[in-house]
């Protein structure tokens, strides 16, 4: 095509007035001389009129041709069918809104779905490069834990030896900092972290400098880095920062840098200091450091695991007493933060989607009862001469306008779905997660957009374009029924199958949820306020001082009215944190630190069992005589005493904890109390010690404190106490414990929520499908009830036809979906708590909900049906 | 014009049939039409209905283009002449059709 066609089209297409001016001035110019022919032929100027316009009667249609010869026509008539789809569907007002209705809340939820899963697993971290970032962790490959945390000196040994990586870097995970000094006492989270770790992540100082090696050994000047909130919030953004001192847990530290916006890690840290560790202060058996490294270019993660094999095995061989069995594995550090979360955001998209596609048969249902209204119009421009292509064409046009509509409709309705979904996360949202709207959100929202305005309208344009032109005009309107009734049926059977599934999958995960809430976690959350409040370790360095604090602020607190009891834990349960070590017990094996199970340590203050619930099963609780001089004690949970002492009081027996050579002191069990579940409300095989804060006094405690009424109300008078012993102390995380239960199953909760909605989405879309083809079905089939009727069939048998049709159709559907969900609900199984993924008693109930439900949407189509009355029956025409 | 006529009367014979009658000047569609059915001896009708878009065809093709000016009663018309291009396309097809043609003749008379 040259320039001047270009052109021409364009002036075509952009002067189109005009030009249909031109053209019809010219054929008037032709009619006119064809009268005056005909006049001077003899006819009078009325007949010669007549004439004239009855032979030139194609005239509409050569205009039509003309238009096309001017090599814009697809695309002008594409226009003129898109605003005669317009006109269409607001004339039929009701039943576009009931599309784009249909059709926005099945795209909305899907797009709200993926801009979920996309901020989570898709988008990349916010790191340079960071698909070469890895996770090294280790492993006992003889206890089969999955995850130790490293230790530092084999870390030192991993950074020498391998080849693999740029870099690794080692860190703690954040914890609260006392910022004192600048107003009120304020708590910041952050992190110690190994010098060059920010060289990994490949994010350099917006101000300032990293910190050097020498700073990351003790004994040297104590310095710190900023994160940019934090500089802004509160130091005003001051742009002389570098080189003030700061006090941070009542020490003062130098600021050495200020990060750049927006730089998380890990998690919500907003400050970091150096580590500054030795092998003497962390020894090969003290498991607790995170690790992050930076693959070199080329090397492959298996490669790396391969080199990182071989390394463990030497350290394993140089220190065989306290690496006997520890393996090290390496995992993208992508792979290690959205693990958790990526089957359940698969399986979810999939739920969504087959909500949309229950949505796309109804729309297509919907589409198909009003092209066989609209047959008589097809069929008149069918005879008028308009091509099979051109009215599937119209009808595509109309769908995908229609699509197009509930597509911004629901793109919309996703934004509001996804920040109502984000309230879901409990406290912060985890740094690496990003929810914005990206191209890819954008562009998925157009994709299934299209795809659903396809899918739901080609069939029925198919099927509306084959329709016999001669029947649909002489049955008058209603031809090819058949044909259309076999599709309608088929689209039913579909409904039915995809919200089986989905109604199965909902119910399976509605079931598992409630059994996990129902989980006894071994105390009694029910009125029970916590809050944390850590100690600097400068300010309170004797450990008398901090046994001090915490027994004078629990003392006053107990006198608190409406306060029931008051006690302190170095780790409430579930509430992320944990401490492991392995034992040793007094005429058992010793095993190496390998071997031996970890076990769960918590520090709690006398009256903490009774605060929080948890039964004393035998002996004693610990007490003011459990002090710092006294002999060491240790109560245990009842499944560390039912593994060593099934048959026997283990009261007066003896373990001690740590490494068996580093012969720490014997402990006397002086009591037993009920299990408790520490880590997850799912499962938590680790057993408990619990060790007297006398005896360890930590300067991180959780207070929890037991009230007569509404806990929250407490939170004040808690604030109160707290600052009348110490104003520069800050107050954290309070909540009640029953929150914290609660947020420690957020996940499942959310799932069960959504797949509840989705559930509940498609059943309803299901029934109105099914009703609507029942009811379509009386109606076009009234002459032949009427007829069946006349003939001797009772109303009874009128009944009996019209619900036997339906629920063929639904035992048709269900056969398959119960097939469909046996194969998908497999896939949930890891979702699942003490819920079998193939519940045969789920598949039965929810398959005859879903029939009753049927059954319902067939009686009322089917009662009409039976009051026919055959008299007017046999006259409807 | 019965229907075996109407088939031989394809889009292709019509297109050749008006650039040959433009190559002698200038005429609306009406003159034409006209002209057609003179010179076939009423052999060959066209309606408006196929001429009008094999115009507007050959003109999007630029072998033919148009200008409005008065026709003999002072009516505003639009008058068809042939282009550099149509010339030449007449030229070509006029060839190829005698070639056609002389061929057929050619089969039929050793038949």
């Amino acid at each position: 095509m040259n320039l001047k066609d270009l052109l021409r089209r364009w002036r075509a297409l952009t002067h189109r007035d005009e030009l249909d001016q031109d053209l019809d001035e010219e054929l008037r110019f032709h009619l006119d001389r064809l009268i005056e022919q005909n006049i001077r032929n003899g006819m009078t100027p009325e007949d010669a009129r007549y004439a004239a316009m009855k032979s030139f009667s194609r005239v509409d249609q050569s205009k039509e041709e003309c238009r096309d010869a001017r090599g814009v026509g697809f695309i002008e008539s594409l226009l003129r069918d898109a605003s005669y789809s317009v006109r269409v569907l607001l004339k039929n007002y009701a039943f576009t809104i009931v599309v784009v209705l249909t059709l926005a809340l099945g795209i909305g939820a899907n797009t709200a779905i993926f801009s979920f899963a996309n901020g989570i697993l898709l988008r990349p971290l916010p790191y340079p490069q960071s698909d070469r970032l890895a996770v090294l962790d280790e492993f006992s490959y003889k206890q089969g834990r999955d995850s130790m945390a490293v230790s530092y000196p084999n870390f030192l040994d991993w950074r020498e030896q391998n080849k693999s990586f740029e870099d690794i870097g080692i860190y703690f995970s954040t914890q609260r900092f006392a910022l004192s000094g600048a107003g009120e006492a304020m708590e910041v989270r952050g992190s110690y972290i190994s010098h060059g770790l920010f060289e990994i992540l490949r994010v350099s100082p917006q101000l300032g400098r990293t910190f050097t090696a020498k700073e990351d050994t003790p004994d040297e000047e104590w310095v710190v880095i900023l994160g940019h909130n934090l500089w802004q919030r509160s130091f005003g953004g001051d742009p002389n920062i570098i080189g003030r001192k700061i006090m941070l847990n009542s020490r003062a530290r130098t600021v050495v840098g200020v990060m750049p916006p927006n730089f998380r890690f890990p998690d919500t840290a907003e400050l970091w200091a150096p580590l500054a560790l030795t092998t003497k202060t962390f020894t090969r058996t003290d498991h607790g450091l995170l690790s992050i490294a930076r693959l070199r270019d080329g090397v492959t993660l298996a490669e790396a695991q391969a080199e990182m094999n071989n390394i463990a095995a030497r350290v394993e061989q140089a220190n065989p007493v306290t690496n006997e069995g520890l393996g090290v594995k390496a995992k993208s550090l992508h792979d290690t933060l959205t693990g958790d979360y990526r089957q359940a955001l698969l399986i979810l998209l999939g739920v969504v989607g087959c909500v949309l596609l229950v949505a796309c048969v109804n729309v297509a249902n919907l589409m198909l009862a009003r092209a066989t209204a609209r047959g008589r119009e097809f069929a008149l421009r069918a005879a008028l001469g308009a091509s099979r292509w051109r009215i599937m064409r119209q009808l595509l046009v109309e769908s995908l306008l229609l699509a197009l509509v509930g597509g911004v409709v629901g793109f919309f309705l996703s934004i509001w779905a996804l920040r109502l979904l984000l309230t879901a996360i409990p406290g912060q949202i985890p740094f690496w997660m990003n929810f914005g709207i990206d191209l890819r959100v954008l562009g998925f929202t157009a994709a299934i957009t299209l795809l659903t305005g396809l899918l739901f309208g080609v069939a029925p344009a198919l099927q509306t374009s084959r329709v016999d032109l001669n029947d649909t005009l002489k049955e008058g309107g209603r031809g090819a029924s058949g044909v259309r009734s076999r599709a309608r049926n088929l689209l039913v059977v579909a409904e039915i199958a995809l919200s089986l599934v989905v109604l199965v999958g909902a119910g399976l995960m509605i079931q598992s949820f409630l059994r996990l809430k129902r989980v006894n976690i071994g105390l009694d959350a029910h009125n029970v306020l916590t809050a944390a409040v850590s100690l600097p370790r400068a300010k309170y360095k004797e450990d008398d001082q901090r046994i001090g604090f915490y027994k004078r602020l629990l003392e006053s607190m107990r006198n608190l009215p409406g306060i029931e009891a008051a006690s302190a834990t170095g780790t409430l349960p579930l509430g992320g944190g944990g401490w492991g070590r392995s034992i040793t017990v007094e005429g058992f094996p010793v095993l190496s630190v390998g071997q031996a199970p970890s076990i769960q340590h918590t520090v709690v203050t006398p009256g903490y069992f009774h605060t929080m619930g948890i039964p004393l099963l035998a002996g004693r609780d610990f007490n003011d005589a459990d002090a710092k001089d006294s002999p060491n004690v240790t109560i245990i949970d009842e499944r560390l005493a039912r593994e060593y002492w099934p048959n026997q009081s283990p009261i007066g027996k003896r373990v001690r904890f740590g490494p068996p050579e580093d012969n720490e002191p014997w402990h006397t069990i002086v009591g037993v109390v009920g299990a408790v579940r520490h880590q997850r409300m799912q499962e938590d095989t680790r057993k408990s010690v619990y060790l007297p804060h006398a005896k360890i006094p930590v300067g991180g405690m959780a207070l929890v404190v037991r009230t007569t009424s509404n806990p929250q109300e407490l939170t004040g008078a808690l604030r109160r106490e707290v600052a009348q012993l110490d104003p520069d102390l800050p107050v954290s995380e309070v909540a009640t414990m029953e929150e914290v239960v609660a947020e420690s199953i957020w996940q499942p909760r959310l799932y069960a929520r959504l797949f509840g909605a989705f559930a509940g989405g498609a059943l309803l879309l299901a029934l109105i499908g099914i009703y609507g083809v029942m009811a379509f079905l009386v109606q076009t089939r009234t002459h032949e009830i009427g007829v069946r009727m006349a003939l001797g069939a009772s109303r009874l048998d009128v009944f009996k036809l019209i619900v036997g049709r339906g629920m063929k159709l639904t035992a048709v559907g269900v056969l398959i979906g119960v097939a469909g969900a046996i194969a998908l609900t497999r896939l949930m199984h890891s979702l699942l708590f003490n819920t079998s993924a193939t519940d045969p008693v789920t598949f039965i109930l929810i398959s005859v909900l879903l029939s009753v439900a049927a059954f319902l949407a067939c009686y009322i189509p089917a009662r009409r049906a039976a009051k026919v009355d055959p008299l007017i029956a046999l006259r409807y025409e | 014009m019965n229907q075996k006529q109407a088939d031989l009367f394809k889009q292709g014979t019509l297109e050749l049939l008006i650039l040959r009658l433009l190559s002698s000047g200038s005429l609306n569609g009406w003159d034409i039409m006209q002209r057609i059915e003179l010179l076939s001896g009423d052999v060959l009708t066209v309606t408006a209905g196929a001429l009008y878009p094999a115009l507007h065809r050959l003109e999007a093709r630029g072998l033919i283009s148009a200008v409005w000016r008065p026709s003999d009663n002072n009516r505003r018309a639009k008058f068809y002449g042939l282009t550099v291009r149509g010339r030449k396309q007449l030229e070509a097809q006029r060839k190829q059709w005698e070639r056609f043609s002389d061929a057929v003749a050619l089969v039929l008379r050793d038949a």
